[in-house]
């Protein structure tokens, strides 16, 4: 077969080697053909074509039979690839030999011109230097010198271009011209070799690997060029990217052809410069200024096509010479590029038009005045007569810079869709350059918004976006309705990026602010699915127009109030996005008080999972809830302390997640060696053991209260306690009694403290179902304070100075929290602390801590200002951070006050007997330890809570020693009720002597606080059965 | 041959558009216009400068008519059935379409209602239209032999062109009414790039920069919608066609954007009609129309409803759309009677109210106001007016971005007022340097026109215009390369390309045919001898004295030491050195720089000596120098070399 292709191939008869080419394609375009039928196809094409045939078109078709065999087989990529290197190199082969052919022409045809002539053109060669890129252009002292680019092939270097400069190229050619076209094609201008050349090099492209074709390029290409054949001029120009030309040699050949008739050929010479120009820096200001004013001449072409590329190399040479420039011209060359695009910016081509707008956006220096110029038609008093260099019509060689004016209006307003979007693209840049520019933009780009076309509203709203990132969107209050209708607009990225836009818009007045927030609302009322981002988009221009919202949210806070049912009903779209906008207030406030109601933020909890959603991306939902707690619980809140706090509460946050693992290992460590030492100790001092182990055990409580400050309370100091405890059971001595309770009444204050404190700085755990539990654990707390403080007996001035100073912590704590409404009482008391710890102070002895000092110092400062404590109690917080413990040593005798009481006889089953209202007394058997005669003690009977009555209990009417009572006591109980059965709680207390606090009560009792001595007992009664 | 034009209608005028444009002998009508404002003969162009004999038919190429207005094409059933033209007409095929409607409208509106004589009948409009050739755009159409006309798109109404009309090498373009801005219904003239002598421009708003059109819609827009939103009524009195369209494209596509229900009304009649039309010639719309055309013909209009007497009082809110325009009577009129009283309504006029109508008296009020609707009745008018310039002309600076666009070399303004056209042909002149005239009616300018004489050209020249011959033209460069801005700046870089203007035209032997032949050929071609001009100057260089004893004298035997080819060789080492940039070549008996010769010349008198001393030729050896005229400055910088020299042996 290979032979029979062959041999029709190389017959010279008229048809068969057409039909062996059909064949061929055949052959190669089926895809069952195999590779081994492939290869040998395309090496006896290779041979045919390295044979000396003499019809060019047998040349051609196979030429493009090769690119066949490379392109539409997928399959054979493999196959080929192999082959298409041999077949590449063949190829450069056949392409040399034709190559020869071609220069053989050349040489023929120089001994026929003028003999004076070829002498001269000798003279010309050896003048100039190829080598030498400037020699490129003419700069000899001829001033009508010529550089036309005239290749001469020459295979010893790869420079093989020479340059001649002498009238006598034009002869040259002519020659060429001459020898090249036989009489009978002149009129079909395609000289055979040039055209099975250009062929070999379209044939090489296609199946070369790389984009490139390095096969002896830069004089073939030149001298194919410089052919009279212009479908291969054109189809090497639009090729010339995937040639190796150097830049230079490449600019001043297609700075050339743009002067040639054929305007295929100029558009192509155009596109070329317009690439080239974009990749290159070019030194030389003269050419590229020459081919700037020669692209501009092209804008008045009478082809679309060629105007349309012509478009494209003025803004690419433009944006070359802008970018070259330097100084004040830069600015002027900016602005004749400028307003030169602006001159055909109503060219009757769409093509031009969209080109035009795209060029004008890459323009990054315009001056004011003629940015001003464009948005009116009437020429301005800085444009009036104001021109620059370049090309108004055929014969104005001055653009006015009148031109300008208009010009994107006419964009905006325009037939196309594509237009209008371009010069909704262009504005971007050109928004930016100035204010006050940018401010009609602004209202242009609103109008633009109306536009019918999804695509040009987008583009439109992009740019704003794009300058409000910038900060140049201003938008005035007539035309934010079009805006607003955009957030309705029935296409969803529209509303996207309309609700983005507004994230980022300045509002200047309130009305403005409440119709964007009523147009968000709309919004989300008419689509639900944009809930998410219309919240964010609420929270984000609510914290940016702080005080606008204030004034919105306290405006229509009566309308967010829940309905008549006492349902809050946040179904209501409305009422959501209020509140979501008041979630954002504090947070906009950052130094000022806000106003809003707290009990809007507790609305705004009910909504805390639609809201963290959509603000996922500015805070997580704790934080949120934390936030929102945290302003909904003060009645005047101040923003600003939340603040501090918040910052407080980062830093704890980083701490916290940081040390929650360092502080359990460290705490279990240091317990760990504590521990080693202490058994050491107890080796050295065994009788005084239990007092060595409390005084370790306080040590350790100690070390560990930056751990116990963050909340770590559990396991760490839990065993401890608990083992502590048990030795207390156990420990039989009165003495040593004493100093245990006291050290673990301290251990236990100070881990209710740690607890207390971690929850209230820490708010992020802060939950509404905590705040019962906190309560309760302020109450126990305060318990324990009171027991320490009055139940032990013998204190030292320093045990009292450590369990005032606690007393105050806790004070600040019951202040800080919003359920305890005995506000004025704790501040009361913590006043009288104070003074109380003055007082010890002042003896001297104990020297004052800085946490008093911080104290004291707050409370003056609350006091002085404004402000009072009660409204801020946070101000105390912060000295809380002073808090340390102290050490405390328990060698000392302490003694603790407990009480035993006993009713004989009565349990559940078995009660005393009673007259429905008729008192009835209450035998009871006390015993009462370390308790001296000056203490008031009461018989505290409660029935049911309700009621309670209390007995004073005499001491120096009963027998025995401080150190031990015994007695009987008959406790009378007036207010029987009209029950059959009744219970009454009775317990001893201690009423707490000190001058602080008073109770006032109307009946008997005490007129103090008092401290529980013993555990409660319920006694029975029932009515006598007869 | 000039091309004449005849303005035989709106010159320096807006009404009864008529030109008649004779190019290369060729006589085409545009537009056959009628005037609305004259009940006499000036109604109609006076026809009869056309032709005295009244032979219309030959003395007319064509007439071509650009739109169906009335103030262009009213007087065409005239003319052709009464006048007698039987020649073609061409118009657009929406022209075509609704043509006869308007005509018949305005022929019902002058005789049935003013009473006026039948000047045309309804059989008149119909035969007329039969004679109509109907045309698309970009259409190329042979009228005859040498005229082709094309009609390109002018927005303004629906079908409204501009014709190109070309006859030989002279081309014009009459643009008829355009607008260069588009509008929702339709698109903004579009032209292309021609090589134009002549330009025919209408030129209404001659004067007059409008602002964008999105003001203009958002104003409207507004007010409408204000209105509705209280619950008011909108009445909107517009002309039957394009108008209404318009305007209910703007407001269908505000009612969806914002979910409005209110009812939009058409009242019944033309504009239904007119409707229906637009939804046929969806192809003459706008870009917007014709690509939602796919989906959704943009004039099915969804919220539109008709209208009927019934519902001028229902409840509600609403907006009414009813002709005619200047509320000078009709249905319009009647609604406005109703509604004008109530101040929540609201009345859009859309364009101009001719004087003496409701309309007119309308937009001077300030509500409110009491208004004569007609000799008896008075209305009391206190429902807001809102005034809207909408119009289909372009104003100032469309006229010249078309013009800067065609760059014709004539401009021609008609259909304007004159004090306006005086300012625009001003700047035009001015911005454009082209000549531009407004003609009154009846008056003929006369333009210059490009003609081109078919040349046959030789096959040399043709081979060597396919050969790219570009070379580059460098400016003197500056010391200062930077470029100052505000000096007139040539390109130091020029690029040209010489060889198509590389031959020479000979007019042939038969003196009718030229040929252009390449300037190699031309000797043969003319059978010329090739005489080259050349020119010599014998120059001398003196001798040192040590030469001097041996040194030539004229007339005697020459000293064998100083022969010709050691001066010759004496001379060649010396400007050798002197000029270094330059090549010599030294074979013996001359030395040759280029075409520059230099050769001893020992002749006592020779005719290219200037300066003949005496005295000094003892000291001096004359060299003769030849050299040709493109070496000229080569040669005297040799010469000027050689005088200040001084031959020296060694």
């Amino acid at each position: 077969m290979e032979h029979l292709l062959r041999r029709n191939l190389e017959t010279s008869e008229n048809n068969s080697p057409q039909k062996a080419l059909l064949q061929a394609l055949s052959l190669i375009s089926n895809p069952s053909t195999s590779n081994s039928t492939l290869s040998s196809i395309s090496n006896t094409l290779i041979l045919t074509l390295k044979t000396p045939n003499s019809n060019p078109f047998i040349h051609h078709h196979i030429l493009r039979l090769f690119s066949l065999l490379k392109n539409p087989n997928p399959n054979l990529t493999s196959a080929l690839r192999q082959f298409s290197s041999s077949s590449t190199r063949s190829l450069a082969d056949t392409l040399a030999c034709s190559n020869i052919s071609v220069n053989d022409e050349e040489s023929t045809s120089v001994p026929s011109t003028a003999s004076t002539r070829s002498r001269a053109d000798e003279l010309a060669c050896s003048n100039v230097n190829a080598n030498d890129e400037s020699t490129l252009l003419p700069s000899t002292a001829s001033a009508s010198s010529l550089a036309g680019a005239r290749a001469i092939t020459n295979a010893d270097d790869e420079s093989t271009y020479v340059l001649s400069a002498t009238t006598s190229t034009r002869s040259l050619a002519d020659a060429r011209a001459c020898s090249n076209a036989d009489d009978e094609s002149v009129f079909v201008p395609s000289t055979t070799s040039t055209r099975s050349l250009a062929d070999a090099f379209a044939c090489l492209l296609s199946i070369s690997d790389s984009n490139n074709v390095n096969v002896n390029d830069v004089s073939t290409f030149l001298s194919l060029v410089f052919k009279p054949c212009v479908s291969v001029r054109h189809w090497l120009l639009l090729n010339v990217s995937r040639f190796e030309i150097r830049p230079s040699v490449l600019l001043t050949v297609l700075l050339g052809f743009t002067k040639d008739p054929y305007p295929d050929i100029r558009n192509v010479a155009l596109i070329g410069l317009a690439d080239l120009c974009k990749c290159v820096l070019v030194e030389d200001g003269g050419l590229i200024r020459g081919c700037y004013f020669r692209a501009v001449e092209f804008l008045f072409d009478f082809e679309d096509s060629v105007r349309c590329s012509a478009v494209r190399a003025v803004s690419a040479c433009g944006q070359l010479i802008v970018s070259s420039t330097q100084g004040r011209s830069k600015g002027g060359w900016s602005d004749a590029l400028f307003l030169q695009l602006c001159s055909v910016v109503r060219d009757m081509s769409v093509e031009v038009r969209v080109e035009v707008f795209n060029a004008l956006g890459k323009i990054e220096i315009v001056s004011e005045y003629i940015l001003l110029q464009m948005l009116y038609k009437k020429a301005s008093s800085a444009t009036n007569k104001m021109d620059f260099p370049g090309q108004y019509s055929e014969k104005l060689f001055r653009i006015p810079a009148t031109s300008a004016s208009f010009a994107f209006l006419h964009g905006l307003e325009d037939d196309f869709v594509e237009v209008r979007e371009s010069a909704c693209r262009a504005l971007r840049t050109l928004a930016i350059l100035s204010a006050e520019f940018s401010k009609e933009v602004v209202n242009l780009l609103m109008d633009a918004l109306n536009d019918d076309s999804v695509a040009v509203r987008l583009q439109a709203l992009d740019t704003m976006h794009h300058m409000a990132m910038f900060g140049h969107l201003k938008v005035q209050q007539e035309r934010l309705h079009m805006f607003l209708w955009v957030l309705l607009d029935s296409h969803s990225l529209i509303r996207c990026t309309a609700r983005k836009v507004l994230k980022l818009t300045e509002l200047p007045s309130l009305d403005m602010f409440k119709m964007c927030v009523n147009g968000l609302i709309r919004d989300l009322e008419l689509y639900p699915q944009d809930e998410a981002e219309v919240f964010s988009a609420l929270f984000m221009i609510g914290q940016n127009h702080g005080k606008f919202l204030v004034s919105l949210i306290n405006e229509v806070s009566q309308m967010i109030e829940p309905s008549s049912g006492g349902k809050l009903g946040y179904d209501n779209v409305r009422k959501a996005s209020y509140l979501v906008l008041a979630t954002s207030a504090p947070v906009s406030l950052k130094q000022r008080t806000c106003s809003i109601p707290p009990r809007i933020f507790s609305y705004a909890v009910t909504l805390l999972g639609r809201v963290s959603r959509s603000l996922a991306d500015i805070v997580d939902q704790r934080t949120l809830l934390a936030y929102l707690s945290y302003c909904s619980r003060f009645t005047f809140v101040s923003a600003s302390e939340f603040f501090k706090m918040e910052e407080q509460l980062e830093k704890g946050d980083v701490l916290l997640t940081q040390r929650r693992e360092i502080s359990k290992y460290h705490a279990g460590r240091k317990l760990q060696l504590k521990e080693a030492e202490s058994s050491h100790l107890d080796f050295q001092i065994e009788h005084n053991k239990e007092i060595n182990c409390v005084n370790i055990m306080l040590q350790v409580v100690i070390d560990i209260w930056p751990s116990l400050k963050l909340g770590l309370i559990d396991e760490v100091t839990q065993t401890r306690r608990l083992s502590l405890k048990a030795e207390l059971g156990t420990i039989s001595n009165n003495n040593h009694r004493g100093g245990l309770v006291f050290a673990l009444q301290y251990i236990d204050a100070l881990e209710r403290l740690g607890h207390l404190w971690s929850h209230l700085v820490f708010s992020k755990e802060f939950y509404f179902h905590e705040w019962g539990k906190l309560e309760c654990s302020l109450n126990k707390l305060d318990r324990c304070l009171r027991d320490m403080r009055y139940k032990l007996v013998g204190l030292t001035k320093e045990d009292n100075f450590l369990i005032l100073e606690l007393i105050i912590a806790h004070g600040i704590l019951t202040l800080c929290n919003i359920e305890t409404c005995a506000n004025k009482t704790t501040l009361k008391k913590l006043h009288s602390v104070i003074s109380c710890i003055e007082h010890i102070c002042g003896e001297g002895s104990t020297e004052s801590s800085n946490f008093l000092v911080e104290v004291q110092k707050s409370l003056s400062e609350s006091n002085t200002s404004s402000c009072p404590i009660l409204d801020n109690p946070y101000l105390l917080l912060k000295s809380l951070e002073y808090f340390t413990p102290r050490k405390v040593v328990t060698s000392r005798n302490l003694k603790y006050m407990e009480a035993e009481l006993h009713c004989q006889g009565n349990e559940f089953q078995n009660p005393l007997p009673f007259i429905s209202g008729l008192p009835v007394g209450v035998s009871l058997d006390i015993t009462l330890h370390n308790i001296s005669s000056e203490n008031m003690l009461w018989i505290k009977m409660s029935l049911e809570e309700k009621l309670t009555q209390f007995v004073f209990l005499d001491l120096h009417e009963t027998e025995g020693h401080d150190e031990l009572r015994k007695f009987t006591f008959v406790a009378p109980f007036y207010q029987t009720p009209k029950a059959n059965y009744f219970s009454l709680k009775i317990c001893i207390v201690l009423e707490c002597m000190s001058d602080d606090e008073r109770l006032c009560r109307s009946r008997g009792g005490p007129k103090h606080e008092v401290a529980h001595l013993c555990e409660e007992k319920e006694v029975y009664f029932s009515v006598e059965v007869r | 041959m000039p091309i004449e034009c005849l303005v035989l209608g709106a010159g320096q005028e807006v009404g009864k558009s008529c030109v008649v444009v004779t190019i290369n002998g060729k006589k085409i009508m545009f537009d056959c216009g009628m005037h609305l404002g004259y009940v006499d003969h000036r109604r109609y162009p006076d026809f009869s400068l056309i032709s005295k004999t009244g032979d219309f038919t030959n003395a007319l190429s064509c007439i071509i008519i650009t739109h169906y207005h009335q103030d262009h094409i009213g007087a065409l059933p005239y003319f052709t059935e009464v006048c007698g033209y039987n020649g073609p007409i061409y118009m657009t095929y929406p022209t075509k379409a609704l043509a006869p409607l308007l005509l018949e409208d305005n022929r019902k509106v002058m005789v049935d209602r003013r009473g006026e004589k039948e000047l045309f009948s309804s059989e008149n409009i119909a035969e007329c239209m039969k004679k109509v050739i109907a045309v698309d755009l970009k259409q190329t159409v042979l009228v005859d032999r040498d005229l082709q006309i094309r009609a390109y798109y002018a927005g303004h109404v629906l079908g409204a062109a501009m014709f190109y009309a070309k006859v030989g090498d002279a081309a014009i373009v009459y643009t008829g009414d355009y607008n260069m801005m588009p509008e929702r219904h339709l698109g903004a003239a579009q032209i292309d790039r021609l090589q134009l002598d002549l330009v025919i421009t209408e030129s209404t708003y001659a004067a007059t920069l409008r602002d964008s059109k999105f003001a203009r819609e958002r104003e409207f827009l507004k007010a409408v919608h204000k209105c509705v939103a209280s619950g008011g009524k909108v009445l909107i009195p517009t002309f039957g066609l394009g108008r209404p369209q318009e305007l209910c494209m703007l407001l269908e596509d505000y009612w969806e954007r914002m979910h409005l229900k209110v009812p939009i009304y058409f009242s019944a009649g033309l504009t239904i009609q007119a409707n229906m039309y637009y939804k046929v010639l969806i192809n003459w719309t706008s870009q917007k129309v014709k690509s939602t055309s796919t989906t959704r013909n943009a004039f099915d209009f969804k919220h539109v409803h008709s209208f009927d007497r019934s519902m001028i009082n229902a409840a509600g809110p609403c907006v009414l759309f009813a002709t005619p325009g200047m509320l000078n009577g009709g249905f319009s009129l009647e609604v406005f009677k109703q509604w004008a009283p109530y101040e929540q309504n609201l009345i859009i006029l859309p364009g101009y109210c001719g004087v003496g109508t409701v309309g007119h008296g309308l937009m001077s009020a300030k509500t409110p106001t009491k208004v004569k609707v007609d000799e008896s009745t008075q209305i009391d008018v206190r429902c807001q007016i809102h005034q809207m310039s909408f119009s289909a002309h372009t104003d100032k600076k469309g006229i010249m971005d078309l013009v800067k666009f065609l760059s014709p070399k004539h401009v021609i303004l008609v259909h304007g007022e004159k004090p306006k056209m005086a300012s625009l042909k001003e700047s035009i002149e001015s911005d454009f340097g082209i000549p531009c005239y407004y003609p009154a009616n009846n008056e003929t300018v006369r333009i210059p026109s490009t003609h081109y004489i078919k040349a046959d050209a030789s096959k040399e020249f043709l081979k060597s215009s396919l050969s790219p011959n570009f070379k580059f033209l460098q400016a003197t460069s500056r010391a200062d390369t930077d470029f100052i801005l505000n000096e007139r700046t040539e390109p130091l870089v020029r690029v040209c390309d010489d060889r198509v203007a590389e031959g020479a035209l000979i007019l042939q032997k038969d003196g009718q045919h030229s040929k252009i032949v390449h300037q190699n050929e031309l000797m043969v071609m003319v059978g010329g001898e090739n005489h080259e001009v050349q020119f010599a100057h014998c120059c001398p260089v003196r001798v040192s004295n040590e030469l001097k004893d041996v040194a030539l004298s004229p007339g005697e035997n020459m000293p064998p030491v100083l022969d010709k080819q050691s001066l010759l060789h004496l001379l060649y080492t010396k400007l050798s050195n002197d000029l270094q940039d330059l090549t010599i070549q030294n074979d013996g008996d001359r030395l040759q720089i280029e075409s520059f010769i230099v050769s001893v010349c020992l002749k006592e008198k020779c005719p290219h000596r200037i300066h003949v001393n005496p005295d000094s030729t003892s000291e001096a050896v004359n060299f003769c120098c030849v050299w040709s005229m493109g070496e000229e400055k080569l040669a005297w910088r040799v010469i000027s070399t050689m005088k200040n020299l001084e031959l020296k042996s060694g």
